[in-house]
């Protein structure tokens, strides 16, 4: 096993070297259309990712058999962002590059997606996130990207109301250190101090395993209402620990982190009574059935909600602009998801509608689907629920 | 398809130098140095801080993340000069965490957890193919730089003594080398030139954020020199780009693998990197590159 001499290592150098003078293949005008979905299906994000991925996955196969967009069919490639801006830009490379993907569905961290628009709009590639971080629209992307989250400066400021309407006079923000923590805080504190409450936060490790000194801390203000801003695993560590030290006003969570996974995990009594507030899916929609019927759930989760709508909106453009590109879906997203025409609820119906020379306008699955011209979201729906005796009851959607 | 080879050659190149860095720590001084993406971290923020908010040239910004790296690793290695083996490791994997969590939460500093994006690139982005093969030379220059650089300075005397502390410190020492003034050496260097991969990176991606510099990245890298072979940087470079190359060969065979859906292909992925690992283990203990024994002067 010694025989590897320099020469060798060389050899195969010059070879490797070698495959770069190759030409590039060139665009194929036939064959699929690609798609690429770059989803966390490990680390932190892992337990979104997986069924944004298979709802991509399974709606675009609806597509193709209702004919697929301009006679050609829709192949997803699904790829792995690891939770990781390093791991995430080298899977949208492969997609870019190698599959030659039109656009990428469904970047979930917010740093991710930050670490993929530069790439993205460069190459000429649509990009729809999930992300809800401020700065990520206002990043240099020449309209290639679009996102169906409401910005976190929204979900803060409904918190605030939320809070207020239960009767909170102080508030307390409780989050791990995330890209939203900041913005969510000042508009929660915004709304708060409005009308004449006041407002606490802290920052403490999701890696933790016990937070019982940050809750000892937070505890020390009595706040009225506690509003977490962590995902499920440390929310639950969370809640947890705020039982144990017996507190007693009122907590609210994402609806994201406090979701079913973690109300089974905890005794009911730990969990009762935690109010929730998410971006509402368009419950009872076409389009929030259809996922429901995909993913064989009740109740799917707003992630798989909004690259259903992507995905969607990606074909309809495409039918629309005739051609496949990142460009071509940039310029008629606009065309397919606002501005009046006939309403639909799915891209089946949509495109045999366009293909009938008629105009539509997609109400998806996670909400009207309307965009600025920076790609954020111009309405969006809430949904607050809360736990009652181990199960999560909705309150109302406004 | 020649975006992304150049795209991978030039990842793989960043980890052939923050593998040559962990080659000089643990491989030839012994100093199990958990801490790498720390230093890689240091260099990375040290540069995109002052080229894209203060406007410094970009080279200066690389001197800069090459001083500052190196300090680091002065400070590191100052404070756990008792330390050997299992405990140094758990404070360097300690110094990390700290980097990680500090660019997390000073934001007044490093802006927190949104990072820092649009970091000036090395090579005008609009230039197509050229940005890459561009950045790609830049950052094999600084491969080969300094690979010639750790030749010259294992076949010197001090590279000798390095490995004399590394073997057995007493003797060493009865031998009247200093074990300190060596260890901070080697040590300080090493985090330099993790600081130097750290600074490329940031100029190659416009990106820099505190999620990037997870433990895995170390992990990886040690993977990568333990693949290579940990006491010559031709291994330490070798392991690297092989390990780039089989990160991303795994994407492409997990996709073949039949009625594999992408949860699943994922974890293949991942399960992958640990047979890899056990495989090379197994066949070639020292690496495929072992380290050469050195015969002593003639006179």
């Amino acid at each position: 096993m010694t025989d590897i001499t320099r020469r060798h290592i060389l050899g195969a150098g010059v070879a490797f070297a070698g495959t770069m003078a190759m030409p590039a293949i060139l665009r194929a005008q036939t064959g699929p259309i690609k798609l690429g979905t770059l989803t966390p299906l490990t680390g932190s994000g892992g337990s979104y990712g997986p069924s944004m991925a298979n709802t991509v996955k399974k709606a675009a196969d609806e597509i193709n058999k209702a004919g697929g967009i301009l006679g050609r069919q829709l192949l997803i490639i699904s790829e792995d962002d690891q939770t990781s801006p390093e791991a995430g830009l080298r899977a949208a490379r492969k997609l870019i590059d190698i599959d030659k993907v039109s656009a990428i569905i469904g970047t979930w961290a917010s740093a991710v997606t930050t670490a993929v628009v530069p790439v993205c709009s460069q190459s000429g590639v649509f990009l729809s996130t999930v992300s809800g971080a401020e700065p990520i629209t206002l990043l240099p992307h020449q309209g290639f990207l679009i996102r169906t989250q409401p910005t976190t400066t929204l979900q803060g400021t409904k918190f605030g109301e939320f809070a207020l309407s239960a009767n909170a006079k102080t508030v307390a923000f409780v989050s791990p250190q995330t890209p939203f923590t900041e913005s969510q805080f000042a508009a929660l504190t915004k709304t708060v101090t409005a009308a004449g409450g006041k407002t606490t936060s802290l920052i403490y490790d999701d890696k933790k395993t016990t937070l019982r000194t940050e809750v000892d801390q937070v505890l020390r203000g009595k706040p009225d209402a506690i509003v977490m801003g962590g995902y499920t695993n440390d929310t639950a560590v969370l809640v947890r620990d705020l039982y144990r030290a017996n507190y007693r006003g009122s907590l609210f969570g994402f609806g994201y982190s406090v979701n079913k996974q973690l109300v089974d995990a905890l005794p009911a009594d730990v969990s009762e009574g935690i109010y929730t507030l998410s971006p509402s899916p368009a419950e009872g929609s076409n389009a929030y059935k259809n996922v429901s019927r995909l993913l064989g759930v009740d109740s799917p989760d707003t992630y798989s909600c909004q690259v259903y709508d992507h995905l969607n909106l990606i074909a309809m453009a495409m039918a629309v602009g005739k051609g496949d590109t990142g460009t071509i879906i940039k310029n008629n997203v606009r065309k397919v998801s606002q501005g009046g025409g006939e309403r639909v609820e799915t891209a089946v119906d949509g495109l045999k509608l366009i293909a009938d020379g008629k105009k539509v306008d997609y109400d998806g699955a996670s909400g009207p689907c309307d965009f600025t011209d920076i790609g954020d979201i111009t309405d969006a729906k809430f949904r607050y629920e809360q736990v009652k005796g181990g199960k999560i009851t909705l309150l109302k959607i406004a | 398809m020649l975006t992304y080879i150049l795209f991978m050659l030039v990842v793989g190149s960043i980890y052939a130098l923050l593998a040559q860095s962990l080659m000089l720590s643990w491989g030839l001084a012994g100093l199990v140095n958990l801490g790498l993406a720390g230093f890689f971290a240091v260099g990375a923020y040290a540069s995109a801080m002052l080229t894209t908010w203060e406007q410094a040239p970009i080279l200066v910004g690389v001197s800069v993340a090459v001083l500052a790296g190196g300090l680091a690793g002065l400070l590191v290695c100052f404070s756990t000069l008792r330390l050997r083996d299992d405990y140094l490791a758990i404070v360097t994997l300690g110094f990390a965490e700290i980097v990680r969590i500090v660019a997390s939460n000073e934001v007044w500093l490093t802006g927190g957890t949104d990072g820092i994006s649009g970091v000036p690139v090395m090579i005008a982005r609009d230039t197509g193919v050229w940005f890459h093969l561009g950045t790609l030379l830049i950052t094999v220059a600084a491969v080969i730089l300094v690979y010639v650089l750790q030749r010259r300075l294992l076949a010197s005397p001090w590279g000798r003594a390095l490995r004399a502390v590394r073997e057995d410190q007493t003797v060493a020492s009865v031998a009247g080398k200093s074990i300190v003034r060596f260890k901070a050496q080697a040590f300080s260097l090493a985090a330099a030139i993790a600081g130097l991969a750290g600074a490329l990176y940031g100029h190659y991606t416009s990106y820099v954020a505190p999620d990037q510099f997870q433990p895995l990245i170390t992990i990886y890298i040690f993977l990568a020199v333990t693949a290579g072979g940990n006491a010559r940087p031709a291994g330490a470079v070798l392991g690297a780009y092989l390990l780039v190359a089989f990160l991303e060969a795994t994407r492409f065979l997990a996709e073949i693998a039949p009625g594999v859906t992408a949860l699943q292909a994922a974890a293949l992925r991942e399960i992958a990197v640990g047979i890899g690992l056990v495989i090379v283990l197994t066949l070639r203990p020292d690496g495929l590159l072992p380290e050469r024994s050195q015969k002593a002067p003639a006179s």
